[in-house]
């Protein structure tokens, strides 16, 4: 287990490096530049070359990944001041908006999967499966405003941002985050659902679940000890990919309830031409995104020891 | 006017200078409303006392209107001011560093004149300038040197005073072209750092590289980098203090998030009505909006009418809307085909349904505008002229006459900002009635102003291009950079001398009557030959809930809070 995750890690380096230039070279073809994008169109030329010199981004590229290197994380172009400060809050509120999703939908869609397995065919089955689908075609910002205007401006029941005033408790937090909540858990609740449901139904019909109806075992026991631990293997998968966008890909919920999370930060970094931020945004998104996955790989190993083994050797 | 008042006004004339005396003679002979007198007055430097004077003796009262006071004495009307409460305000989302030599974004200028203050201010409310850190001004006579005396007493919120050389400092600093200024596009043939005086510590003279007879516009809040601070600043960390002169300072400021200010103890005008203000920002408008419906914030810095019915319709809401000259300019490239030939151009203009434009994309809160940049907002414009209206037939025929009855195809680049491209899609539907066939090139902006130079930008290359133009206190730079041979901003590549000459003699001219004289021919040459399409003025627009008052917004995003209230 130590010598898989270890490899793991070692790979996770490699490709962190290797998205590090990745974005700095795409960096580099992006429109217009730093400066121009600091001083707007309309500044003259001089300012603008004043400016990207001031910036150090005149400099050869080999010479400007060199300095982003040793100076990480850096300075960010388009605020002119240092990224940390920035990028920390950010990722706080990042974590905690889908931390908060993750807690309510994972068990939903799961449970949700389950019971229309467990119902094939019926109603149920069919209503959850087609409320599920539909959430998944809403989009966050057609949700989010009817929910805005439904609970916040009408019903005054909730807050209209998600951000908290400074120096509010937990259940604050927790009130003002549960409208932007709402719009990601309708949109990954039919995903997640619909593999549990797929898995599920996989086992159930699976020989060794036949097998061990047959032997006599009670049906909650069939479910629990045979069927779920196999059916939930590709649902951690599905969950451990949506990190991505859960953490870093909520640039429309984030701008809709104000919530400044890494999401809208890395967009802004990206139209901004800051390299720096990019970087320092891209980087923390792939750790994250990385470490997830390895949790998921050892849960999935975990379930299976078949793929334990396999990938030790 | 009765005896006693020309005897009064006999009396203060012989006082004045010949410039100013013209200035009257024009209120007298009703060639300039009260209004535009108090603009005109004011920008030429003459006192509160002496505009007042003048205007009671010609029977106009200017005590509604107090034009020449310190700015922040707002006349929107409301609830009585209450003291005390703090503020909510949603702006829009500084996009870069709040530095006042590069801020170049809405979010950002209205950052900095939270706690800077100008030498004058640009009030949209009073379309006046008013004096703010600098008391009067004026010219040594043919406007290539301006004096500006400061307002003694003024302190900055560090408590140290200001004096002639932190004014100093400032413009050196933002008409150096070795800086990373903004003001250079402001600056760039009008002053270098050199021209910048400290005659004694409360007079700053600017001798200017050639006369110009709209200078205090330059030094005023339409130049919103020019907020003085300190001998000695240092730009690049001026967002860690704001240290200014305004009647607020600095609480907070966190990036992408908000800020707050507290009443600065040092201002040197009325104490502000409020305890603090807090400004939350909004990378967009929509959640704006939302957050004013759902009680989140008290008021909107600016916004656009689309996608505004919501609160523009409603009477929980009160909006403040300000004429400016905030346009939209379709440039046809005047030295390559199709239009290099000036009844393709004049068939664009004729094909455009303009009042339809201000009512459906504009939601009223608009006006029509004649493909030339002197509007309303101008007291020297011509409005005489006639105002150019769908016209189909002769569409058709301008296109016929010019070589190409079976229409004509270009594509029209613009860019994703505000109502544009929508408006690009009307001018495409209205253009082809006519026979004119626009093939739509809707880009980002960064994408679309690309270097912003020549052979670099989608902007200034494009055959046909739809961009944005904010507003300005004086119409020099719309004539300038977008128009004259030489200017940087040339997209339509319009090359005329004789209008180059004009734009020269009006920049210079001191007095309205040779002001307008030149204006009238400028526009009429413009019209003729239509090297740009202008459809429309957009207002400013603040909202805020009834319950709050004395807000002294600008049409540029500025939002002074001075005497703004909340009533409970």
């Amino acid at each position: 287990m130590t010598r898989f995750v270890l490899k793991r890690l070692g790979l996770a380096l490699i490709t962190l490096w290797l998205l590090s230039v990745i974005v700095f070279v795409l960096g580099q073809v992006l429109p217009s530049d730093p400066g121009r994008s600091v001083l707007g169109p309309l500044a003259e030329p001089s300012a603008v070359r004043a400016l990207d010199h001031q910036l150090g981004v005149d400099k050869p590229l080999l010479t400007q990944y060199w300095n982003w290197i040793t100076n990480f994380p850096g300075t960010s172009t388009q605020y002119q001041a240092p990224i940390g400060p920035i990028l920390g809050p950010a990722l706080r509120r990042s974590l905690e908006l889908g931390l908060f999703a993750f807690v309510i939908v994972v068990p939903l869609g799961i449970l949700g999967g389950i019971v229309s397995a467990l119902n094939f065919g019926k109603p149920v089955d069919r209503t959850i499966s087609i409320v599920g689908q539909s959430a998944l075609t809403v989009p966050e910002f057609v949700s989010g405003i009817v929910l805005i205007v439904v609970f916040a401006v009408e019903l005054k029941w909730l807050p209209v941002t998600a951000t908290a005033p400074t120096g509010s408790g937990f259940f604050t937090d927790l009130k003002y985050l549960i409208l932007p909540v709402i719009p990601l858990v309708l949109v990954l609740f039919g995903y997640i659902a619909r593999m549990a449901r797929a898995g599920t139904v996989e086992a159930l019909e699976s020989d060794y679940a036949r097998t061990a109806t047959l032997k006599g075992l009670p049906r909650g026991v069939v479910i629990r000890r045979h069927v779920l631990r196999n059916s939930l293997l590709p649902t951690i998968t599905v969950i451990a990919t949506q990190t991505g966008y859960l953490i870093g890909g909520l640039v429309v919920v984030e701008v809709l309830f104000r919530y400044n999370g890494i999401g809208s930060l890395t967009y802004n970094a990206a139209t901004q031409h800051d390299i720096p931020m990019l970087e320092a945004c891209v980087l923390t998104i792939g750790v994250l995104y990385m470490v997830v996955t390895l949790i998921a790989d050892i849960g999935f190993s975990l379930l299976n020891p078949r793929i334990r083994l396999r990938a030790a050797e | 006017m009765d005896k006693h008042q020309a005897r009064q006004l006999d009396e203060i004339r012989a006082e004045r200078t010949e410039l100013e005396n013209h200035y009257i003679d024009e209120l007298v002979a009703g060639r300039l409303d009260r209004r535009q007198f108090l603009r005109r007055g004011s920008m030429i430097g003459m006192s509160t006392t002496v505009l007042g004077t003048i205007l009671a003796a010609c029977g106009s009262s200017s005590s509604s209107s107090s034009s020449a006071s310190a700015a922040g004495s707002s006349t929107t009307s409301g609830p009585a001011p209450t003291a005390g409460g703090t503020l909510n305000v949603a702006s829009v989302t500084p996009s870069a560093a709040v530095n006042p030599l590069t801020v170049a974004d809405a979010g950002g200028l209205c950052m900095l004149n939270q706690t800077g203050e100008f030498l004058i201010f640009d009030s949209n409310l009073k379309l006046a300038l008013q004096p703010m850190l600098a008391l009067s001004w004026g010219h040594n006579g043919d406007g290539s040197v301006w004096t500006f005396k400061l307002r003694p007493g003024v302190k900055f919120s560090t408590g140290a005073p200001m004096t002639a050389d932190d004014v100093v400092y400032t413009f050196k600093q933002l008409s150096d072209p070795k800086n990373a200024s903004n003001a250079l596009s402001n600056f760039n043939n009008v002053l270098t750092p050199d021209g910048v005086k400290k005659i004694d510590s409360t007079t700053v003279q600017f001798t200017l590289e050639s006369p110009n007879g709209n200078f205090p516009y330059l030094v005023s809040s339409d130049n919103y980098n020019a907020i003085i601070v300190p001998n000695g600043t240092d730009f690049g960390s001026w967002q860690k203090t704001f240290v200014g002169t305004g009647a607020f300072k600095l609480q907070s400021y966190t990036q992408n998030v908000g800020a707050s200010f507290v009443p600065n103890p040092n201002y040197w005008g009325k104490k502000p009505l409020l305890s603090g203000t807090s400004f939350k920002f909004y990378a967009s408008q929509q959640p704006m909006i939302l957050a004013l419906q759902g009680s989140s914030v008290d008021v909107i810095a600016q916004f656009t009418p689309a996608g505004a019915t919501a609160i523009l319709h409603s009477p929980s809401y009160k909006i403040i809307q300000l004429k400016s000259a905030n346009h939209r300019e379709l440039s046809m490239r005047n030295d390559m085909p199709p239009f290099n030939n000036a009844q393709v151009r004049q068939a664009v203009a004729y094909s455009l349904d303009r009042k339809g434009m201000v009512n459906a994309l504009l939601s009223g809160f608009g006006s029509v505008a004649n493909d030339t940049p002197f509007g309303p907002r101008y007291p020297s414009s011509n409005l005489t002229l006639p105002q150019r209206e769908q016209d189909i037939s002769k569409a058709k025929a301008l296109l016929k006459a010019g070589g190409h009855p079976n229409g004509v195809s270009a594509p029209l680049f613009t860019e994703i900002y505000q109502e544009i491209p929508q408006l690009a899609q009307v001018i495409k539907a209205d253009a082809a009635k006519a026979g004119i066939n626009f093939d739509l090139k809707i880009e980002s902006q960064t994408l679309y102003y690309g270097k912003a130079t020549y052979g670099n930008s989608d902007w200034l290359d494009g055959t046909a291009s739809l961009v944005d133009y904010g507003d300005r206190g004086a119409p020099n730079v719309y004539l300038e950079a977008p128009l004259t041979s030489t200017g940087p901003w040339n997209a339509a590549h319009f090359k005329n001398s004789e209008y180059d000459k004009l734009v020269k003699q009006y920049v210079a001219a001191l007095d309205l009557t040779t002001q307008k004289q030149i204006a009238t021919k400028i526009e009429t040459l413009l019209l003729n030959e239509t090297p740009i399409v202008i459809p429309y003025w957009i207002d400013g627009l603040t909202a805020s809930t009834p319950s709050v008052g004395g807000l002294n917004p600008t049409s540029i995003a500025q939002l002074y809070l001075n005497q703004a209230f909340k009533s409970a």
